[in-house]
């Protein structure tokens, strides 16, 4: 039973940085109808700014304060999603805004080779082999009856659940959210009653890439590691995950994101870690069967 | 065979269109499976299927090549019209979704089924594939891309692809139509992946994934999507650009993924495309092309993309390419 908790907490912790992702995933293509396949790049790149600013700071995690390393780590979760924001704004500008409304398939590749291009851009940049990102955190493991939380482990999950709570404030409650929902149902209309649907799809690019940016903190700073193709699989799975809830929803695609976490954890925990990435896309393959349009439902395309 | 070719061609170039033959016959693959509408990405996943198959009869088994590329070819028609099945009813993001998840789970086969090598890979395949096969298999794949193109079934397939409702009101077996290109899309594929797995000697599960289906299917739009010889030029291009650009890897693909977002952005139709042309086709549509433009007679076919109609001055026919691309 221990064991199963355990998995539990590790599976919520994964789960929660799956959701943010796929968020931002879901979140432009819902708006945009736009796959954008250069996400998990930016995802990637927020670990690699990461890795880049706590270098530049030089902080000794052990000799900091709980509550120092995580003011600090509140300054760096700042700083890198204004970065991948920027990154956001800059393709929207050049690559995204060019090819939307036209055939599906045409942003898909623009982004793919915005993808190639930062990905190899990294590989350059920062070499082919993961590098190290030192932890800001002091370690310090909380054991509560047999499960062990480390601090870590609960500065990521926490992040996790606030950025998706201001997304959620965001949409349903403030007047740009309720322009963006506008969008996301019928640009034509939306536009007609005056709505500025560049700016919205504008913002909405800047929050996508602010949230993998996030993700690319917490990811970076839980398995101290960056790497050139960290985005992948990652990327992949989120993106499954927001299939498979449908973008619709965004408290779907949250609820889906944790349980994928949690089910490859039990799964890693249980039978064997081999068909720990099988289980997404086995899932995917049996929803789209049943439900094409996800379990919540998804806008036209 | 076409040894007077290879003889004056320095080994960088022949490894180099060795390589971009077996790519574009994987991506004439996805051309006929996606003709008639629905979207593949797991073409790479059909033709490791087809490599691992033959791969298993020439190493363990000692089949002739032949035997083993016909085998592999119809391990691809199968799986293409089990996909097919799955994904007619389906509209073309929903199918390629699902294909997708399909090409990544038998990844996830491939690695857990130890007989084909697991994780480790399928090694120790003898080498069959020369530069001649390679070109005689994509002169077969090519000729019947161009026969295909003018057929009663392509016209089908397109008029599938274009609307489907329509297309069965017309009177077409839009599930039979579809299945027979997807079965014979990935018969093609299946060879090309049977071709290569025979030449890099090594058949790894991870080319199957969806990030090597994804090449295809940019090779595919890039070249421009409606014509046969779309695809050849894109795998062709796409395959011989980053090779030529002699830096090291990383730049080279630095240099790609630009040149790729950038020519997707300017000309999002494809690089080659031709708007089909209604009853005889002379010289390649010129003809009555250039009668249209100079006036001289009415046309009764429809306009090509782009050009202006005299018959409704002002108007300007978007042809059937322009009508899939709704703005907005």
């Amino acid at each position: 039973m221990e064991q199963f908790f355990q998995q539990l907490v590790n599976g919520l912790n994964v789960g929660s940085t799956y959701a943010v992702v796929a968020l931002g995933f879901g979140l432009v293509f819902g708006v945009m109808r736009v796959i954008n396949l250069a996400h998990p790049e930016i995802f990637m790149l927020g670990a690699y700014f990461t890795f880049m600013l706590v270098n530049v700071l030089g902080f000794d995690s052990q000799s900091l304060s709980l509550l120092a390393g995580i003011g600090l780590y509140i300054g760096v979760l700042i700083v890198v999603m204004s970065g991948t924001g920027v990154v956001g704004l800059v393709l929207e500008r050049l690559v995204i805004r060019p090819t939307r409304g036209t055939y599906l398939l045409i942003p898909f590749i623009a982004t793919g080779g915005v993808a190639i291009f930062l990905q190899n851009g990294a590989q350059r940049v920062w070499g082919a082999d993961p590098v190290l990102v030192p932890s800001i955190i002091p370690f310090h493991a909380l054991n509560l009856g047999g499960v062990t939380f480390t601090s870590m482990q609960l500065t990521t999950f926490f992040t996790g659940v606030v950025v998706m709570a201001v997304l959620r404030y965001y949409v349903r409650s403030t007047r740009w959210g309720r322009a963006t929902r506008a969008v996301a149902e019928r640009a034509d209309v939306a536009a007609a009653c005056g709505v500025n649907v560049n700016q919205v799809s504008q913002l909405t690019m800047v929050i996508s890439a602010m949230m993998a940016g996030a993700a690319g903190v917490s990811i970076g700073l839980l398995y101290t590691s960056a790497a050139p193709f960290m985005g992948l699989l990652f990327g992949l799975k989120s993106f499954v995950c927001m299939l498979v809830a449908g973008n619709r929803n965004i408290e779907a695609i949250m609820a889906v994101g944790l349980s994928l976490g949690v089910v490859e954890a039990l799964v890693t925990g249980y039978l064997t870690s081999n068909l720990r990435d099988a289980v997404a896309f086995t899932v995917l393959l049996v929803v789209l069967f049943f439900r094409p349009r996800g379990l919540f439902g998804s806008y036209d395309v | 065979m076409l040894d007077f070719i290879t003889d004056n061609l320095s080994g960088f170039w022949v490894v180099t269109l060795i390589a971009a033959g077996m790519n574009s016959i994987i991506a004439m693959g996805v051309y006929f499976s996606n003709s008639a509408g629905a979207l593949s990405v797991a073409h790479a996943a059909i033709a490791g299927m087809g490599a691992y198959m033959g791969a298993t009869l020439t190493t363990n088994f000692d089949w002739p090549f032949p035997a083993a590329l016909l085998a592999g070819a119809s391990v691809g028609m199968a799986t293409g019209i089990v996909l097919a099945l799955i994904t007619v009813r389906m509209n073309e993001l929903v199918a390629g979704l699902t294909t997708l998840a399909f090409g990544e789970t038998m990844v996830v086969i491939a690695f857990n089924i130890d007989y084909i090598g697991g994780a480790n890979s399928f090694i120790g395949i003898p080498l069959y594939t020369t530069f001649g096969v390679v070109y005689l298999v994509l002169a077969i794949v090519v000729f019947a891309g161009w026969r295909f193109d003018r057929s009663r079934l392509g016209y089908a397939a397109r008029a599938c692809r274009d609307n489907a409702v329509t297309a069965s009101a017309m009177g077409i077996n839009v599930i039979w139509v579809k299945t027979l290109v997807f079965a014979l899309g990935g018969g093609i594929a299946a060879l090309g992946g049977v071709l290569r797995s025979h030449y890099i000697l090594v058949q790894n599960p991870d080319d199957m994934g969806f990030f090597f289906s994804l090449n295809f299917v940019i090779f595919w739009v890039f070249g421009g999507s409606y014509v046969f010889w779309g695809p050849v030029f894109g795998a062709m291009f796409l395959t011989i650009v980053p090779e030529v650009l002699r830096f090291s890897v990383q730049e080279r693909f630095i240099m790609y993924g630009l040149i790729l977002t950038a020519i997707v952005i300017l000309r999002p139709q494809g690089v080659i495309t031709r708007v089909p042309l209604g009853g005889r086709i002379s010289l390649f549509g010129l003809l009555p092309l250039l009668r249209h433009r100079l006036g001289l007679e009415p046309t009764n076919h429809p306009v090509p993309a782009g050009v202006a109609d005299h018959e409704n001055p002002g108007e300007v026919s978007l042809g059937p390419e322009g009508e899939r691309r709704p703005q907005g």
